[in-house]
């Protein structure tokens, strides 16, 4: 009987994104270390490596993306969201009414988070710790559709709940940008989802 | 030697004959223009179009001038969001064309830049030959 971890899904080690052999045993047949895994997981992993999410442009700014758009972590891991648009400044703004009024669409509980504008080469960090979904969107090029969704550990009792989009008093979510999200079975299963 | 011969080609260009009203030739423009970049959060050059000064007042539509690395004009643009182009009851009526005779049009859609932040079309006036362009291309 496999202990270490009890989700539904296969833990992300297999998408590269953890690297720390401590943590993330290669050979689960070891039970023991799997169990120590399964323990240590939630507070130590990785804390300090983080995953990139790069936001990129293309030359004449029609067309603007987060890369990946939907990305599943550990609880604890940061995040890094990095310019590389030489042509345009990004944001990473988490959908929190706490941010311009917008409808909350990270777990209960959550701190929000927004960048404020990034020129190129700029970068922001976050730690998510809470586990859940929490969707994110660049400030002025949401009406562009860049939006990109951050699965942390498991996404939760149901996908409608933790990313329903609650009325706040500030703008509703365009309809560009809904479309955009990937699926949370898309993110679960494929550990990286790449904008097409 | 070299340097010398450089220098002396930039003062000559420099010294074309202003424009009236506003002095646009040369950046910074006079008048009520303002560097975007010390407006908004923006790269200072921006490839593709160059260094943009605009008057706050004017936007979103501009017009927008654009200058290549000398400081030298190489474009007018006015930056039209597509909500107001489809929307029957919006004009944009009078917009200021100060820069001067127009080599060709290029107009295309941006998804948006501080400043600007919906998508909106960018119209390009360019004061130089097609070949040209490449003073405002990325490095
Ligand atoms: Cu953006």
């Amino acid at each position: 009987m496999r202990t270490s971890y009890s989700g539904m899904y296969p833990r992300p080690t297999k998408h590269g994104l953890l690297r720390n052999d401590d943590v993330a045993p290669t050979r689960p047949a070891d039970r023991r270390g799997a169990l120590l895994a399964g323990l240590a997981a939630p507070r130590f992993t990785l804390a300090h490596e983080s995953v990139v999410i790069r936001m990129q442009g293309n030359s004449d700014g029609s067309h603007v993306w987060f890369d990946p758009i939907g990305l599943r972590i550990e609880p604890g891991q940061a995040i890094r969201w990095l310019n590389l648009d030489p042509g345009n400044s990004h944001t990473a703004t988490a959908y929190h009414p706490k941010y311009f009024e917008r409808p909350q669409r990270i777990p209960e509980g959550a701190e929000p988070w927004d960048s404020g504008y990034l020129l190129p080469d700029e970068s922001f960090f976050v730690t998510l710790r809470l586990e859940g979904v929490y969707d994110f969107y660049c400030a002025p090029h949401e009406h562009a559709g860049m939006v990109g969704r951050i699965i942390v550990g498991q996404p939760g009792r149901s996908p409608g709940d933790s990313v329903s989009a609650r009325p706040a008093s500030g703008e509703p979510i365009p309809e560009i940008a809904l479309r955009a999200f990937p699926s949370v079975d898309d993110i679960m299963r494929r550990g990286v989802v790449r904008p097409t | 030697m070299r340097i010398a011969v450089a220098t002396f080609a930039l003062i000559a260009a420099g010294s074309l004959p202003a424009l009236a009203a506003d002095q646009v030739g040369k950046a910074p423009p006079t008048g009520a223009y303002k560097k975007v970049s010390e407006l908004v959060k923006l790269p200072d050059f921006l490839p593709g179009l160059g260094q943009l000064y605009v008057d706050p007042k004017t936007l979103p539509a501009g017009p927008f001038l654009a200058y290549d690395r000398e400081g030298r004009l190489v474009s007018t643009v006015y930056m039209l969001p597509v909500e107001d182009l489809s929307n029957k009851d919006k004009r944009f009526d009078d917009l200021a064309a100060p820069g001067g005779d127009v080599d060709h049009v290029d107009v295309y859609f941006n998804a948006g830049h501080p400043g600007v932040e919906k998508p909106h079309a960018h119209i390009v006036l360019w004061h130089v030959p097609k070949a040209d362009e490449a003073r405002v291309a990325a490095k």
